[in-house]
């Protein structure tokens, strides 16, 4: 076929750049592909805020809070207002009572058990990404959602 | 004559309670954009807020767009941009409608309901009519409510490479529940 000793080396290098291209082309493919998210529990919070006067920040500018928040892990000390159920889950909030604004928390399939123990009225610290902060238009009141949340209980963050 | 007047009582309080709307903090919408390439285009969102007021026969969602959770970060990531859902300039969903036959719902008597609900859905700024079957259950104090459709992503400006390469569904399927008090 390729009598040329020259052409031959030009054919076998560019067969081995394309399969080496398409290795790692498969490797980052397969890597992003089957990324899953971080265990919320092994994160280091960006934040530790109590629950009361981190709703006021929100209240006071969401969108400034946004900024500071918005997907960042934050670890909240605060106690439960309610245990809601969503779904076949759980959802725990905390309400700062006073104008209803809250923060709901939906947890790691892997902490729901002990989401699940929760009740009203526990002083706890609950880690989790901040999504965001919106206005409802339907309860006239801030709310603040956090997703992949587990109950944190290392309470010497600062 | 204190039995009568205890009973009229209970039944207003009752009718009372029926009449005020009923609100969820932990509505459940899942979005499920998946195709038979890719699977991972989907995604739950568990803090929605809810509302039905019996007396109006209204129904609304509101849903924070960043809330909702792929299993993948790389596509939760996608979800968010500029190019996709906005969620930095567009933070939520809406949706504001009614129900359409009034008649096929008792809310004051406990049972399961199917009813079709019309309404204003509101994606990345832009506003489109919906109507879906859904599934109301009265048991008491309680409203249980169901409802699955299609929505078309390029009526909400929502268009890109991996929908025409058929990895991302041009009309995902939107399930929405919630229990309300």
């Amino acid at each position: 076929m390729l009598k040329n000793p020259a052409n031959r080396k030009v054919l076998k290098w560019s067969l081995i750049t394309a399969g080496s291209l398409l290795l790692i082309g498969g490797l980052v493919y397969f890597y992003y592909a089957t990324r899953t998210h971080d265990d919320t529990a092994t994160l280091k919070p960006d934040y530790t805020v109590e629950a009361i006067p981190f709703i006021k920040e929100y209240e006071k500018d969401h969108q400034a809070a946004n900024k500071k928040y918005a997907e960042k892990i934050i670890a909240v000390k605060g106690i439960v207002t309610a245990t809601l159920p969503a779904d076949t889950t759980i959802n725990i909030e905390m309400k700062d009572t006073t104008t209803g604004s809250y923060l709901i928390f939906a947890f790691q399939e892997k902490d729901m058990a002990e989401a699940k123990n929760l009740k009203p009225g526990d002083n706890i610290m609950i880690k989790g990404s901040c999504s965001d902060g919106i206005y409802s238009e339907i309860l006239g009141t801030y709310f603040i959602s956090f997703k992949r949340s587990t109950v944190e209980n290392n309470l010497s963050y600062n | 004559m204190k039995k009568t007047i205890l009973s009229f009582f209970i039944a207003t309080i009752s009718l009372f309670a029926f009449a005020q709307k009923k609100t969820s903090t932990s509505a459940t919408i899942a979005f499920d954009a998946s195709t038979s390439i890719d699977a991972l285009p989907k995604a739950e969102n568990k803090t929605a807020v809810a509302a039905i007021d019996p007396a109006k026969n209204t129904v609304q969602f509101e849903a924070s767009i960043k809330n909702f959770t792929f299993s993948n970060p790389r596509i939760q990531e996608h979800f968010n941009q500029e190019g996709w859902l906005n969620s930095d300039k567009f933070p939520k969903a809406t949706f504001s409608g009614v129900i359409k036959d009034p008649s096929s719902v008792n809310f004051k008597k406990d049972g399961t309901y199917n009813v079709t609900v019309e309404g204003d859905l509101s994606i990345k700024g832009k506003t489109n009519k919906v109507t879906a079957p859904a599934t109301i259950v009265v048991a008491g104090n309680t409203l249980k409510t169901d409802a699955t459709f299609n929505i078309k992503l390029v009526d909400f400006g929502i268009e890109g490479q991996a929908i025409n390469a058929g990895k991302v569904s041009a009309e995902p399927k939107i399930t929405v529940s919630a229990e309300l008090n």
